[in-house]
């Protein structure tokens, strides 16, 4: 009797494992794999990144999908961790099948998840910064739409520049991104006429940093580049204060952020310059997911969201075909370009089947992409406090 | 990128500052293990205890300075004998190391509480920035004299206590002998209590020096853990001029390390500090037994 039983059992649960398939197989849905952070360090950003999917992904449903289907999101949370992730990642891939994971977060999760789907052709979209992930050998199934360390020096190079300094020293704490910084920095600058006058690294966790900003100021500079954390960083700027110092400060905005802006007293932040990866707010693009997602500054995430999606189901469409091989074959079409620019989805959809050759700029950015898959150019946004408070000074 | 020999007065007057600072939580650490002889992990949560305590006295009630420093050690201080009534004391009998790995416990459990409490981001003290007073081609911070004055009062007065009063003595009579201070009708149990309120108390208050220059966060005194531990250890574990010359010694050379390593190596130091001691001189520059 057990025996029967058991058996029943087992049948009613293949029947139910099958069922879902059948029921797939008969709507037609394109389903795309996501995989951002929902809960842990990243769980402010990963729920805004899937909405902005979900909000395009709508969009494109409405105008009729792509190659006949409707879109459908299938969604794992990565929890900002790479074994979690992993396991996720698999799911997406060997239950799912879906040949696209949009939304990894975490420069480690995407180190972990990348040789998932390289290794099964699934196609991988990513907001990590690390230089080494595009490093990574994944034959092209990889794209990112966050600027690495290398394009983030060159900008805050150029921003200098333009700035007029002349002398500019390195402060920097120790970390992986610290050397690669101070020597793209160096190389843009010294052609242009700007001398980096001296580099120094800090050691993390001191309760003062006198004797380095010492060290720093005995070459005489005239812009400090501060490379470095909120903790340190706030020290290191009380420090210069307590020292005179009078030239310019310029640091990364996740080192100096709204709110040390209001803990820290006004004069040791007054004058200071921070930079951020921004959005590009003027284009269209946005333009397009600020009302399609109701908010009045999407920002360089949300921004990034709806680019990939909008890229991947452009490719699917130009591509015909919807695998993760097609789509890293296909992408540079989309993106590369030099075809009549679109910047929505939707828009892109019907030049297509137009029969146009399109490129699609985006909301983060233009969307160029490398061999390797980096972006050629972002846009930049420099900040400047004034009586403790961000002021705009421009985005570039 | 290193200093240069002519840097030599400045950075000495600067190890001097830090250590000093250092020399507060340094003899907290020391006289617990004086007198209950097991190094206390937990002062380093206990700094920041005193920290978040003189913030709240300082930017919440507005208290100037020296208040809000009292309010430090005092919280800290309740605090630690709380915590060592509830979680460390019923662990004694089972030795030394159950006793060190649940103030390690107890560390994590305080900096978390904290957390709970104050949230990561950093907060700092509602005191004016003052520019640096140069003299003689050196300079220094108006801060940094008021942080040296609160040390060097609070550990005279421990001193004070120490040597002129009749606890002072009973004290030092448990921490040399505890077997001989009971003959003597000296309550070690009630000894223990007070030595863990004022070493608490000042880790406390190191706590809140450390953040007068700094900004405070939940990691505030674990940060300077090891530079806490490398003072008292030089100094001799135990021994509270010792603690002094121990903090001293560590701010100054790690100060000094600049002239012939990057300052990314500053850290280092502290290691340094304690390998060289334990390696030539276990009972450290004075000697474990002087109170």
């Amino acid at each position: 009797m057990t025996f029967t039983v058991s058996r029943r059992a087992a049948l009613l649960g293949a029947a139910a494992l099958a069922a879902p398939r059948l029921v797939r197989a008969q709507g037609a849905k394109l389903q795309l794999g996501v995989l951002t952070p929902l809960t842990g360090a990243g769980a402010f950003d990963g729920p805004r990144m899937l909405k902005a999917m979900q909000a395009v992904a709508a969009d494109v449903n409405a105008a009729g999908g792509v190659l006949g289907k409707q879109i459908e999101l299938v969604v794992e949370d990565d929890e900002t961790n790479p074994e979690a992730a992993v396991r996720a990642a698999h799911k997406l891939v060997d239950v799912d099948k879906v040949p696209v994971i949009m939304g990894t977060w975490a420069s480690a999760v995407t180190m972990a998840v990348a040789p998932v789907c390289w290794e099964s052709k699934t196609f991988l979209t990513t907001v990590s910064g690390a230089d080494t992930i595009t490093q990574l050998p994944h034959q092209g199934y990889l794209i990112r739409t966050q600027p690495n360390n290398f394009l983030q020096a060159t900008k805050h190079a150029e921003f200098i520049i333009r700035q007029g300094r002349k002398k500019v020293f390195i402060l920097s704490i120790q970390a992986p991104f610290t050397v690669p910084t101070q020597k793209r920095l160096t190389d843009v600058l010294t052609p242009n006429g700007v001398a980096v006058v001296g580099s120094l690294i800090y050691d993390k966790d001191k309760t003062s940093y006198r004797s380095e900003v010492d060290q720093a100021l005995k070459a005489s500079p005239d812009l400090l580049y501060l490379n470095g954390y909120a903790p340190d960083v706030g020290v290191v700027l009380r420090d210069l204060y307590r020292a005179d110092y009078t030239g310019a400060k310029l640091t990364q905005s996740y080192a100096l952020t709204e709110k040390a802006l209001q803990e820290l007293p006004k004069p040791v932040t007054e004058g200071v310059l921070t930079v951020q990866p921004s959005a590009d707010v003027n284009s269209p693009a946005y333009a397009a997911a600020v009302k399609r997602l109701g908010i009045a500054t999407p920002d360089s995430y949300e921004a990034q969201a709806t680019d990939w999606i909008s890229i991947v189901v452009l490719t699917i469409a130009r591509a015909g075909q919807a695998t993760g091989t097609a789509i890293r074959d296909t992408v540079r079409q989309i993106t590369n370009s030099d075809g009549e620019k679109v910047y929505t989805a939707v828009d892109g959809l019907a030049a297509i089947k137009a029969g146009k050759k399109i490129k699609y700029e985006g909301a983060s950015g233009p969307c160029v992409f490398t061999e390797i898959g980096d972006i050629t150019d972002c846009k930049f946004r420099f900040n400047q406090v004034a009586n403790g408070a961000f002021r705009l000074v421009e985005v570039m | 990128m290193t200093a240069a020999l002519s840097d030599v007065p400045q950075l000495v007057l600067n190890g001097v500052m830090s250590g000093a600072i250092l020399t507060v939580p340094a003899i907290g650490l020391t006289a617990i293990y004086a007198v209950l002889r097991f190094p206390n992990f937990a002062v380093a949560s206990h700094a920041t205890v005193g920290a978040f305590a003189g913030y709240l006295a300082n930017v919440m009630l507005g208290w100037p300075l020296v208040p809000a420093a009292l309010a430090a050690f005092l919280v800290a201080g309740v605090i630690g004998v709380v915590s060592d009534w509830v979680v460390l004391r019923p662990l004694r009998p089972a030795g030394l190391i159950t006793v060190t790995i649940a103030s390690v416990a107890l560390m994590i459990a305080l900096e978390n509480l904290v957390r709970l409490g104050f949230g990561n981001a950093l907060r700092d003290y509602d005191l004016p920035i003052l520019r640096d007073w140069r003299f003689a081609g050196l300079r220094v911070g108006p801060q940094q004299l008021e942080d040296l004055a609160i040390a060097v009062v609070a550990v005279g007065v421990l001193f004070a206590v120490l040597h002129l009063t009749r606890v002072g003595k009973a004290m030092r009579a448990v921490a040399d002998n505890p077997t001989l201070a009971a003959i003597k009708g000296i309550d070690a149990a009630k000894i223990a209590l007070l030595v863990n309120f004022v070493a608490m108390g000042l880790a406390g208050l190191g706590g809140m020096l450390i953040g007068l220059d700094t900004s405070i966060d939940p990691l505030t005194g674990f940060r300077t853990l090891l530079a806490v531990f490398a003072a008292a250890v030089v100094g001799g574990l135990g021994s509270i001029p010792g603690a002094v010359m121990g903090a001293l010694t560590v701010g100054i050379a790690e100060e000094l390390s600049q002239l012939a390593l990057p300052p990314d190596y500053r850290t280092v130091v502290g290691f340094l500090a304690i390998l060289l001691v334990l390696t030539m001189r276990p009972r450290g520059l004075l000697g474990a037994r002087s109170y």
